[in-house]
């Protein structure tokens, strides 16, 4: 159980506080999500709550701050980021590293080997730490945090930059830590990850607490559900959408996305007027926020732009990679924790869904000014992020920038993926489709959470049965 | 105890403990052999045998194994510093202090385990080394002549090598201290090397004061003294401070013992600043 109580935090004199009276309380058996933008002060609450920060406001560990529990290694993990890549020493192998952090909290080294077999360390003990990927080096990370055999963790962005199987593996392992009674609170940039994760999710905005909700409850006001259409016949399509009221844009080079019609709708739909369907399917996306599609040419966008984008070096090369040939490609749909937090702030002033058609010559400004953007103040946090994707060399890592660019058939499998619940759900399960992968988030998510494709050749018998399509083989999967 | 079995594991687990050992040990013996073959015919002192024993260099402020020690403390607090194991444990004034002790606790042993270990190497490349017209003179078998390291022997170098020995701990300690003033292990280094170059002057200048010169078993370690003299710098600064070097044979049964508690009241003073500012540098930090 972890209590806190008005966290208060300014680090200069007459600048806005890092947080400000941040009240919450994470309880025993459940997930608590810290939720917030690049700078909402996450890390500093997490500094604030085991007092590593002077401070106003106090935590509460079972009943005790942080520096009054007798041995806290026992009681509370805590994994905080390291300015470094590796956790420990680089010289150092890894099971020394583990077995000396066990000595200073008094715990046999027989328990070190236990977590480096539990984190899947073990076949690479002795291995130096300056080789550790940052996957590997968050789990040591883990391992040591769990040295004493807390009841209680305090995760400090475990997933920041690490593979979608890394940080799948982080998930699952947070939700059976919290399954068997421990107090978990896992601070995440995205909202998708929170949602993935959390039973409860915390809100940060700019240092003040913006929402705390049930994980439901959370996805229902912030995650946004849209049907995902690919075909070769969209525009036709579109415009019979768009006739029927629903909000149609545009997804790739073949596809569309659409707000407000359902997905046997839009299949009926299709089927009357024989247009053919190559992909139908649900999926959640952070919702767009609208006011973020308008002002990346005017000087205020600047700001927003750069706390959405950590990744945007990443995404700026995409773009000069493939052109998208038919469409002006579409503002990357808002899946940044920034615009969804304004979202929730201005419910009323942002409509669902962008403009069908944005402005086509706003685009090739727009485009360069992002790019250069990124590289603003922040460049110091961008290069340590663009290294540590560069290290983790899975096309999984970035889907979520590419998820709305012109895509290969082979890069759109994640991204159809993603769209089913907003997490990367086991890549070794895949193959089997989206049956399982349905399944296995089936408990985080409630809504949303069937994906079925829909082809118009099936629909011809069955129009109002989902049928799931064949599914991709197994060479997806190794990329 | 779980803070000395965590600074003996750190201590042994890391690649440059064992870089910085046997690189203490092979400049020692390098020097050992230099010093050896440049020493005059004729049977050897006990100011050369000293230092072609404890290979000291000249201009060199500090003996390689002390070198050595006070980068072996400079490091392991530096470790704490850029890798905290567990940074969110340490921020209780009382557990940094602890762990602060501890390191203190197990870079002595390590140090005088350096310090005898260099002084066996550098004696036995000393014995092989010697060059043809020197003769061993008193020191020829000193197993057979026990009575040359008994305390207060005219020409003994007893002293001279427990100073050495205690040197080489104090400069491990002092390298520790100034890494946790300054939290850096190159800066940390550097103030313990511009220790003697400060000290030597000032304590010497305080003597003097007292009527007093350094006894012969402080100045056969000292390296700017011998030096000097060497290159006919020292003369006139030492004769100045009342430090001829003919005073070189020394009064050592003459230094009265209020000499002795003068000298080391000297040398304990820049030690305890030391401890007193590694204390508020804790005190105002959170972590170590």
């Amino acid at each position: 159980m972890i209590q806190t109580t008005g966290l208060t935090k300014t680090y200069r004199r007459r600048r806005p506080p890092a947080v400000l009276d941040l009240t919450f309380d994470a309880r025993p058996g459940v997930v608590t999500a810290l939720l917030g933008a690049e700078g909402a002060g996450k890390t500093t609450a997490v500094r604030l709550m085991v007092e590593l920060e002077r401070g106003l406001g106090i935590t509460l560990f079972g009943g005790r701050t942080y520096r009054s529990l007798r041995r806290p290694e026992r009681e509370v993990g805590v994994l905080l980021p390291t300015g470094t890549a590796a956790m420990g020493h680089p010289g150092q192998r890894a099971y020394c590293h583990l077995r000396m952090l066990a000595a200073s909290i008094g715990v046999p080294a027989r328990r070190a080997d236990e977590l480096l077999e539990q984190t899947r360390l073990a076949g690479i003990a002795d291995h130096r730490l300056r080789s550790f990927s940052p996957g590997m080096s968050r789990r040591l990370g883990l391992a040591a945090a769990l040295l004493g055999s807390p009841g209680t963790l305090l995760l400090d962005t475990p997933t920041d930059g690490l593979s979608p199987r890394s940080a799948e593996w982080f998930h699952s392992f947070v939700r059976s830590f919290a399954v068997a009674g421990g107090t978990v609170l896992v601070t995440t940039r995205t909202p998708e990850e929170a949602a993935a994760v959390a039973d409860r999710v915390i809100t940060l905005d700019q240092g003040r607490l913006a929402s705390d909700q049930p994980a439901g409850e959370f996805r229902r006001a912030r995650l946004h559900h849209e049907v995902s259409v690919r075909g070769p016949q969209m525009a036709r399509l579109a415009d019979l959408l768009t006739g029927q009221g629903g909000e149609v844009r545009p997804d790739g080079t073949t596809g569309i996305a659409v707000t407000g019609i359902g997905r046997t709708e839009i299949g009926e739909l299709a089927y009357r007027h024989g247009i053919l369907l190559h992909e139908l399917a649900d999926r959640v996306v952070d919702r767009p926020a609208q006011h973020l599609a308008l002002p990346t040419t005017s000087g205020r966008s600047g700001h927003v732009q750069l706390q959405a984008q950590p990744q945007a070096p990443h995404q700026g090369s995409y773009q000069g990679a493939h052109p998208s040939p038919l469409h002006t490609p579409p503002q990357p749909p808002a899946h940044t924790p920034h615009q969804a937090t304004h979202q929730a702030h201005h419910p009323a002033a942002h409509p669902d869904s962008p403009s069908d058609s944005p402005p086509a010559q706003a685009e090739p400004q727009a485009q360069p000014q992002l790019q250069s953007q990124s590289r603003g103040p922040d460049h110091q946090r961008g290069r340590r992020h663009a290294r540590i994707s560069a290290i983790d060399t899975d096309p999984l890592s970035t889907e979520h920038l590419m998820a709305d660019w012109p895509q290969t058939p082979e890069q759109r499998v994640p991204d159809e993926q993603r769209g089913s619940a907003g997490e990367p759900a086991h890549p070794e399960l895949f193959h089997e489709h989206t049956v399982s992968a349905a399944h296995s988030v089936g408990a985080a998510h409630p809504i949303g959470s069937e994906h079925h494709s829909h082809h118009s050749h099936y629909s011809e018998h069955q129009p109002d049965t989902t049928v799931t399509h064949p599914a991709p083989g197994p060479d997806h999967l190794s990329e | 105890m779980r803070v000395l079995a965590y600074e003996l594991r750190r201590l042994r687990s890391l690649r440059s403990t064992w870089l910085i050992v046997s690189a203490v040990v092979c400049c020692d013996v390098a020097a050992a052999v230099v010093l050896t073959r440049q020493l005059p015919a004729g049977p050897l002192s006990t100011t050369e045998a000293v230092r072609a024993v404890t290979a000291l260099v000249p201009l060199l402020p500090l003996p390689f194994a002390a070198l050595g020690a006070g980068a072996l403390g400079a490091l392991s607090y530096r470790h704490e510093v850029r890798y905290p194991g567990l940074a969110a444990s340490r921020v209780t004034l009382l557990r940094r202090l602890w762990l602060l002790v501890g390191k203190l606790v197990v870079l002595a042993p390590v140090a005088l385990a350096l310090a005898v270990l260099t002084l066996t190497l550098d004696a036995l490349a000393v014995r092989l080394a010697l060059p043809t017209g020197v003769t061993l003179g008193v020191f020829d078998d000193p197993v057979l002549r026990p009575e040359l390291f008994v305390d207060g022997a005219p020409v003994g170098p007893a002293r001279s090598l427990a100073a050495f020995v205690l040197l080489v701990v104090v400069s491990g300690w002092a390298g520790l201290l100034f890494t946790a003033v300054v939290r850096s292990a190159v800066a940390g280094l550097l103030a313990l090397l511009a220790v003697p170059v400060l000290l030597e002057p000032a304590a010497a200048m305080a003597l003097s004061r007292l009527g007093d010169s350094w006894p012969l078993w402080a100045q056969e370690l000292m390296p700017f003294r011998f030096s000097l003299g060497r290159f006919g710098l020292g003369s006139g600064l030492g004769s100045r401070l009342g430090l001829a070097s003919s005073a070189r044979p020394g009064p050592v049964a003459g230094l009265a013992p209020a000499g002795v508690a003068e000298l080391l009241v000297t040398l304990a003073v820049p030690g305890v600043v030391l401890l007193l500012g590694c204390l508020l540098a804790q005190l105002r930090r959170r972590a170590l």
